[in-house]
């Protein structure tokens, strides 16, 4: 941001009343690489709330972060609507664990049997059926068409244990294994659906029809913002190798909450956000005296027809002002020290690599953006599973790696909640062709692994186990909805409590069948 | 500071409710007010409702205690649960008596009602008129919605002269009631601003502001209003209303998100709109325009709205939970459009609030169960069935022959609805004695597979052994593909396999036979899509050995004969006897192909010479031309495989098959006897039995019969048609594939679900509406066109209440009732149900007039008021729902760009045709796409760019994100009303995107050729076409400023060509540079007013 610009938006304050700005307000993931301009901007935006805070905007606790979470960035509603309050609850419902989380979507199903879940016995078993009574009439997708039997394809990866906690890991991740004492492995993930669009929908929205909100914007709307100038929801789509499915924006679609919980996307092409950058050859003091001229007739807008409405697109503009700064800010990894570029990896200055995505995630974590998904897709590995996999995991692991030791050594991971895993997990007999080097795998929705770190997990444990085909679960199964009601419980959030009424029901990201949290997962 | 943190928390919440309490006011003042008797549906349900139903209302899954309080029927009667009798929970009159009111006023929360886990509080003024309710007799109500509307009489105001229609009564009277004034009328720009937006979603071009105020006659607004009715912009703005209600989009939504050829859908729209169509027959059009039959194309077209759902054709996608998700999407579609209600919520249990049982839902499920489509879209333009629409040359002779088709097509129907009577005489003269049975003489199998349901089947020849079989593996689908009765499918892990039957030598003679359904699969390519019907086959490397009949997908062979292209829809029928295949083998081939979504009676005989000339192939009881492939067979066929459903003993089983009267005969049935074991066999068995002793499907199996085979007159028109679509097809060459509905000939029925789980099937349904609103008449056909004839009838209470509502909503932003898509009992209450119910009745009373309707709204001095908001009035009435003064929103996306191609003159005027790709930032669709789809986004050239916003390609993974930002929804399921927030995004693209850019720069170049060189000339003529204004003076100084500072700020040439160069059109080089940059920027700055933004 330039000097001349901020001078302008400085003086632009004077509409706002100043008060004494506390420095002890700063939040503690404010590290030293933050830079002097965005710390003078949250002293601004501190400023803002303050001055928001006369007009009804609650400073505080949850209602504060609700209240604004509805009317700043995400949107600003018309001051004559009644805002979506929550009902008789005050959010969190108990002291949070976390304050933010990184979801980290795997979609398309990895194969947890060739990156988590080690099964030494079946090494044995190549090629053998696998016995009726381990599959259980269990539903096939019909893509296993053109195989009469189900051989067994053991991994041909290498495990080993690493760390105190002897988690076994595969030689596809070699650098997550070096954090799985700060992880918490989940081999018992289980899922109903056994196609990806049901999937990844049930997963991410708690239902698996589409229309319901995603968990993000149940968190955005439970929680609501830290931060007034990027959006409180944030995704990012990752380059990828494999064989991907399509997304959605609905995956990240706020249903039937108001739509200013949607997940906003940034984009690794372009302008990061639509259209932020103003054309070549307007600078940002013309871009400034446009705004002032278009806010001064708005104003006059409002004197005639004293439309509330008008004074929130005199914020509205403001707004899209400010971010055209914060953003630019949020991407320049310019001040990001060699040694933190080195722990990403080479990947980290390629926009659009999911190391790339990570590393922006944990920035967009220290300045407050309450939930970002990352997607990394191309994990649908039904044939020629060795060729795909090993790019797919080298693209991921360093990353994942980084991210928990960056977090960790900025004292952020207590407070951040990370999620990595996808919809469903892979079968472990073959699709397609079989031989001692290439295998396929189908869609498993019986078993899978994901894993969990930070804010209230507890770490380097490994939770549930299969069996020694890895098609059953023998231990401590976790449903997607017993995941979900975990994830909120360790942002503070009863998952029972947090509702909103929709066609007369009191609805929730859990939905009717019981879910549980997951209490062996936390700390 | 912490201590004024909590009292704004406070503070927020009181407003809070105060608002949320503001929302129901309108109609509680209403009652309260006075000693009139408390009103139910007014006052009371709203409370129970709100509080109670879920756990006392229609849903006897969810009902604690035995209670029920939605109904009237409930209350006073004792009640009885887990075998404990309780007393009645309400004594008419005597609250003090009443367990209701002990259960709310309970002192101890472990006894009060509701209770703490429902997280709901009754305040002590619900309680207080919960109690003066009962005292006054507990007298329930219907719901207001299910009671058909009455035109009731114009209620009295004190100002009779500021009303000029109907609705000004309706609305004066409550302004007056709440001791309120209306505003005075908006001046005349404001006035034909606004109206000129809410008719043609386009601002008005300045000469037609000039002309409107300089008409001084006394209709001058009329006249603008029916010149704006008659626009064909007019039918476009009002189509993108209705594509969200529809969930059109160019896209099938789901996996590979293709493209698919609907727009022919939009257009129609954009047409009945345009040519007034009554609404009556816009909506009978499009949910059942097939079965009217259609005597034009465009009532083919219409019948898209069943069809534009999500699709996907995800290969492991199962059949049966594919085809129920987007029948429940029908049915959520029609009940949320059609009757405001949300049927969806019955689709696991009874609802928990409306009247709408499970059984009600499934119910209407059938209605929209029983068409054509494969429901899987095979990843293709155009997934059958579709109507090719001819290009303009060859329409009207299409559709003169469309039309005389419908008059053969009516006669036939007219039969159809005489077959009861036909079938009784044709049976008193002694029809049937002319079918012909099939002698049981060495039938060794016979699986009917009509048990409907579970793993155990049934082997009903005579001395059969076993008599039954258990089906191994995934269990089989039964469901409502029907051919004689309700059908089963076998799932690729299915396993029907007998040891003992069909074990033949090559010298044995035999016939195997049945009712085949290929597959309705997704299409995935690859030779798995063949495989074996029926096999006795074992298969061991390259070798086979044994017997089967095998449906062919390739469409080509190598040298080798192995099969090379493959064919997903369609397929032959080859027979292999093989000793030791395919060198010592027969195999011959059928020179037909079968398409898979169809049934077929399949059958071969062979005669046990070891020769290709020894087997004969039949399809529906029809000998077929065959190729020989091989008739190299030496040796014995005989084999220890089994004989298998859909497999051989290796890879390829027939994905997903469906069977029915599968029979295997140990000799050689001759041509007549194939013949009728097609069609005579079983239904000469149904007519052994007396007609009133017919199942529902037998009766069906006669019918269809004796239509097939002695209704001759039938026969005749049938060839006539057939006549008839060879001409149509012949006109449809170069024409446009659009996607229709058709209905198939199987019985419309469907199950009840357990939970809305697609294989729980519980009880049977026939199509019926809720039982709730008016019974289908008599008699009648019950299938699509019944229903949309039902929707349309004078008794249904919702159809013009809810479509009236909407209209409103378009031009008021917000409904009489607010929840524009549920008019249920937790729906909001209308603000005025006098009005509402007026303007139902007059709707429907003015034979759907929809212009008609639009020209009463927008003609009343409610809709002609000034948005000016007094302090009183914005705490009074903060959201405007009493209509004290005119309404004032946001506009919706697509108006937003299209006043800006508008204003800057580079609206394209095209109308129709295939959708438009503008500007797009690169990497959107890129960013979602699946790897497997190399669907890339090409923006269009030329006038692609600049036209209506409604002709965007509609991408539904990726919406178009101009639109999308400003809450234009992604178009997968039906939406009946937008919302409307205001994000900085928003900003951002009216801002910076080349949309509006080039717009303003078209803008600042008009200003700069037609206003002349003077400063104010220019903004003057810019204010006209953004604003259709004059700026005030205090104004022209904010842009004077502005200006100042560009001309600052844009000195260098180059900077400023940057900017003017945003966009494809070519820039105007009579301007210097620097000054079109620095006057695009001030058009920009009009592009962003929030007066622009506002309607």
């Amino acid at each position: 941001m330039d000097a001349g610009c901020q001078s302008i938006s400085e003086s632009r304050r004077s509409i706002n009343e100043m008060r004494v700005f506390d420095p002890c307000h700063l939040p503690a993931s404010f590290d030293p690489e933050v830079s002097p301009e965005l710390r003078a901007e949250y002293v601004r935006n501190e400023t803002r709330r303050q001055f928001f805070g006369k007009m009804v905007r609650g400073l505080g606790g949850a209602a504060f972060a609700t209240l604004l979470g509805d009317s700043l960035l995400g949107s600003i509603a018309r001051a004559d609507e009644p805002k979506p309050v929550p009902p008789d609850w005050r959010l969190p419902n108990f002291a949070p664990k976390a304050k933010r989380a990184i979801y980290l979507c795997m979609a398309g199903a990895p194969s947890q049997l060739d990156m988590w879940d080690y099964k030494p016995s079946l090494a044995n078993r190549f090629n053998q059926d696998l016995p009726e009574s381990v599959r259980g009439g269990q539903l096939l997708t019909g893509m296993t068409a053109g195989q009469a039997r189900f051989p067994l394809a053991p991994s041909i990866y290498k495990f080993a244990q690493y760390g105190k906690s002897g988690t076994w890991v595969s030689e596809l991740l070699p650098h997550t294994a070096k954090v799985v004492d700060d992880i918490a492995v989940v081999k018992s993930m289980w899922t109903e659906a056994i196609n990806h669009d049901p999937a990844i929908t049930f997963l991410l929205t708690g239902n698996i029809v589409a229309g319901k909100p995603s968990i993000g914007s149940w968190i955005a709307y439970g929680l609501g913002r830290m931060n007034e100038n990027l959006p409180t929801f944030v995704v990012l789509t990752s380059k990828y190798y494999g064989n991907a499915q399509a997304l959605f924006s609905r995956l990240w679609g706020s249903g039937f909450l108001p739509a200013s919980y949607s997940g906003v996307e940034f984009r690794s092409v372009g302008d990061p956000v639509l259209y932020l950058r103003d054309p070549a050859g307007l600078d940002r003091e013309a871009r400034r005296a446009m705004l002032d001229g278009i806010e001064k007739l708005n104003q006059m807008t409002y004197e005639e027809v004293g439309d509330p409405e008008t004074h929130a697109r005199i914020e509205q503009y403001e707004m899209a002002f400010r971010m055209q700064a914060s953003v630019p800010e949020l991407i320049d990894f310019s001040k990001e020290s060699a040694e933190t570029l080195e722990l990403y990896g080479p990947d980290a200055k390629i926009p659009g690599t999911f190391t790339y995505n990570c590393l922006l995630a944990r920035r967009m974590a220290e300045r407050g953006v309450r939930f970002v998904q990352i997607f990394h897709r191309g994990w649908d590995q039904h044939d020629h599973l060795p060729k795909e996999l090993v790019p797919q995991c080298k693209a991921v692991d360093q990353a994942c790696y980084a991210l928990i030791t960056d977090l960790k050594r900025r004292g952020l991971l207590d407070d951040t909640l990370v999620f990595w895993g996808g919809e469903f997990g892979r079968t472990v007999y073959c699709q397609g062709e079989l031989t001692a080097s290439n295998y396929g795998r189908d869609h498993h929705p019986k078993c899978y692994t994901v894993w969990l770190a930070g804010g209230g997990v507890k770490p380097g444990i490994v939770y549930g186990e299969t069996d020694d085909f890895g098609y059953n679960i023998v231990k401590d199964p976790v449903h997607v909805r017993d995941l979900n009601a975990t994830i909120l419980n360790s942002l503070g959030i009863d998952h029972e409590k947090l509702t909103y009424r929709f066609q007369g029901l009191d609805q929730k990201l859990t939905g009717v069948i019981p879910a549980k949290v997951v209490d062996g997962l936390l700390a | 500071m912490l201590l004024l943190g909590v009292a704004v928390i406070l503070g927020f919440s009181s407003r809070a409710s105060s608002e949320q309490k503001s929302k129901q006011k309108p109609t509680q003042t209403a009652s309260d007010r006075g000693s009139e008797k408390l009103s139910f549906n007014e006052t009371i349900q709203p409370i129970l409702s709100e509080n109670c139903y879920a756990c006392h209302g229609p849903d006897p899954g969810a009902r604690k205690a035995g209670m029920r309080l939605d109904r009237g029927d409930f209350p006073f009667l004792p009640h009885e649960k887990d075998g404990e009798k309780s007393g009645p929970a309400i004594v008419r009159g005597e609250p003090d008596k009443s367990p209701l009111i002990w259960k709310i006023e309970a002192k101890n929360p472990k006894d009060r009602m509701p209770p703490p886990e429902a997280h709901k509080t009754l305040s002590a003024e619900q309680i207080s008129l919960l109690r003066r309710w009962i005292k006054e007799g507990a007298v329930y109500e219907e719901h207001w919605a299910f009671i058909a509307p009455t035109k009731v009489a114009l209620p009295e105001v004190k100002e009779k002269q500021w009303v000029r229609n109907a609705i000004d009564s309706f609305i004066l009277a409550r302004i007056e009631k709440e001791g309120l004034n209306h505003s005075h009328e908006a001046d005349r720009r404001t006035l034909i601003r606004r109206v000129t937006y809410d008719l043609t979603g386009l601002p008005p071009k300045p000469a037609d502001v000039d002309s409107f105020l300089a008409d001084s006659s006394p209709d001058a607004y009329e006249k603008a209003v029916d010149r704006l009715l008659a626009s064909a912009h007019y039918g476009e703005h009002r189509a993108h209303y209705w594509l969200d209600y529809a969930r059109f989009g160019d896209t099938t939504g789901l996996h590979q998100d293709n493209y698919r050829s609907v727009w022919p859908y939009r257009d129609y729209v954009i047409r009945a709109y345009n040519l007034n169509k009554p609404f009556d027959q816009f909506v009978v059009e499009q949910l059942a325009g097939d079965l009217l039959p259609a005597e034009n194309v465009d009532q083919l077209v219409a019948t898209a709205f069943n069809r534009i759902h999500i699709t996907t054709n995800e290969g492991g996608a199962i059949p049966e939970e594919l085809q129920f998700n987007l029948v429940k999407d029908r049915v959520e579609t029609f009940s949320t459009v059609f009757l405001g209600m949300t049927m969806g919520c019955a689709v696991c249990h009874d609802h928990k609030f409306d009247p709408i049982t499970q059984k009600d839902f499934y119910q209407m499920s059938a209605f929209f169960n029983n068409t054509a489509d494969k429901f899987a879209d095979d990843a293709i333009a155009a997934p059958a069935p579709f109507v090719t629409v001819p290009v303009a040359e060859k329409l009207a002779a299409y559709n003169a022959i469309l039309s005389e088709r419908a008059g053969v097509e009516r006669k036939l129907i007219a039969r159809q609805n005489l077959v009861d009577e036909n079938i009784r005489a044709w049976i008193t003269s002694g029809g049937p004695n002319e079918l012909h049975r099939v002698s049981p003489e060495k039938l060794v199998a016979w699986f009917p597979l009509d048990e409907g349901k579970g793993t155990e089947v049934h082997n009903r020849a005579a001395n059969a052994s076993p008599e039954s079989y258990q089906i191994a593996g995934v269990a089989p689908h039964w469901d409502e593909k029907t051919k004689f009765w309700p059908s089963v499918r076998f799932s690729t892990g299915t396993f029907l396999a007998s040891p003992s039957v069909g074990d033949f030598e090559s010298t044995d003679s035999f016939t195997v036979a049945g009712w085949f359904q290929a597959r309705q699969l997704p299409q995935n390519g690859g030779v798995s899509e063949t495989g074996a019907l029926l096999s006795r086959m074992r298969i061991d490397g390259e070798k086979r050995n044994g017997w089967d009949m095998y449906w062919d997908g390739a469409t080509s062979y190598d040298k080798e004969k192995k099969p090379q292209k493959v064919d997903g829809d369609t397929g032959t029928i080859d027979v292999h006897l093989a000793n030791a295949g395919p060198k010592n083998e027969v195999l011959v081939r059928t020179k037909q192909r079968l398409g898979r979504a169809d049934w077929y009676h399949i059958a071969f005989t062979y005669d046990g010479s070891g020769h290709a000339s020894g087997i004969h192939i039949y399809v529906d009881g029809k000998p077929q031309e065959l190729e020989v492939v091989t008739d190299a067979l030496t040796g014995s066929i005989r084999t220890d495989a089994p004989l298998q459903f859909g497999k051989r003993t290796d890879a390829e089983p027939l994905r997903e098959a469906r069977y029915q009267d599968i029979r295997v005969y140990a000799r050689a049935l001759d041509a007549a006897e194939v013949d009728a074991l097609a069609n005579e066999d079983v239904v000469k068995g149904i007519l052994g039995r007396a007609p009133e002793r017919w199942s529902e499907d037998e009766r069906k199996a006669v019918e269809d019969l004796y239509r097939l085979r002695f209704d001759r007159e039938a026969g005749t028109l049938r060839t006539q048609l057939a006549e008839f679509d060879a001409k149509l097809k012949e006109l449809e060459t170069g024409g446009t594939p659009s996607l229709i509905s058709r209905e198939r000939a199987t019985l419309p029925r469907s199950h009840t679900l357990d939970r809305g789980v697609y294989s729980a099937l519980k009880e049977r349904v026939a199509p019926d509406v809720p039982q709730v609103l008016p019974p289908l008449p008599n008699g009648v056909r019950r299938d699509r066109l019944a229903l949309a004839q039902w929707l349309v009838s004078p008794g249904n209470p919702l159809l013009a209440r809810v479509t009236v509502n909407r209209m409103w909503q378009e031009l008021f932003g917000t409904g009489i009732v607010e929840t524009a898509g549920d008019f249920g009992v937790v729906g909001a209450r209308p603000a005025n149900r006098r009005l509402l119910d007026w303007l139902a009745t007059d709707f429907r009373e003015s034979g759907w007039d929809v212009k008609r309707m639009y020209k009463l709204l927008v003609m009343s001095a409610t809709y002609r008021q000034s948005t000016h908001v007094t302090p009183e009035l914005l705490e009074k009435d903060p959201q405007n729902r009493l209509l004290a003064r005119g309404p004032r929103y946001r506009m919706d996306a697509e108006m937003i760009r299209d006043t800006a191609l508008a204003a800057g003159g580079i609206l394209s005027e095209r109308m129709g045709g295939p959708s438009s790709k503008p500007y797009q930032p690169a990497g959107i669709w890129e960013a979602v796409n699946a790897s497997f789809v190399s669907d890339r986004y090409v923006q269009d050239h030329g006038d692609g760019v600049y036209r209506r916003s409604l002709y965007t390609y509609w991408k539904r993974t990726a919406p178009p994100p101009l639109l999308e930002t400003f809450n234009a929804p992604d178009r997968s399921a039906c939406l009946v009303r937008r919302e409307r927030t205001n994000t900085p995004l928003q900003a951002l693209i009216v801002l910076n995107s080349p949309d509006f850019l080039e717009a303003a720069r078209h803008l600042a170049e008009h200003a700069w050729h037609e206003a002349g060189p003077e400063e104010d000339a220019r903004l003057q003529f810019m204010a006209a076409r953004v604003l259709s204004r004059p700026l005030q003076n205090r104004e022209l100084d904010v842009f004077h400023n502005a200006l100042s500072v560009f001309r600052a700020h844009i000195q260098t040439e180059d900077g400023a060509r940057t900017l003017v160069t945003v966009g494809d059109s070519p820039v105007d080089a009579t301007i210097p540079p620097q000054e079109l940059a620095q006057w695009t920027l001030v058009a920009s700055q009009f592009l962003n007013l929030d007066e622009a933004l506002t309607k």
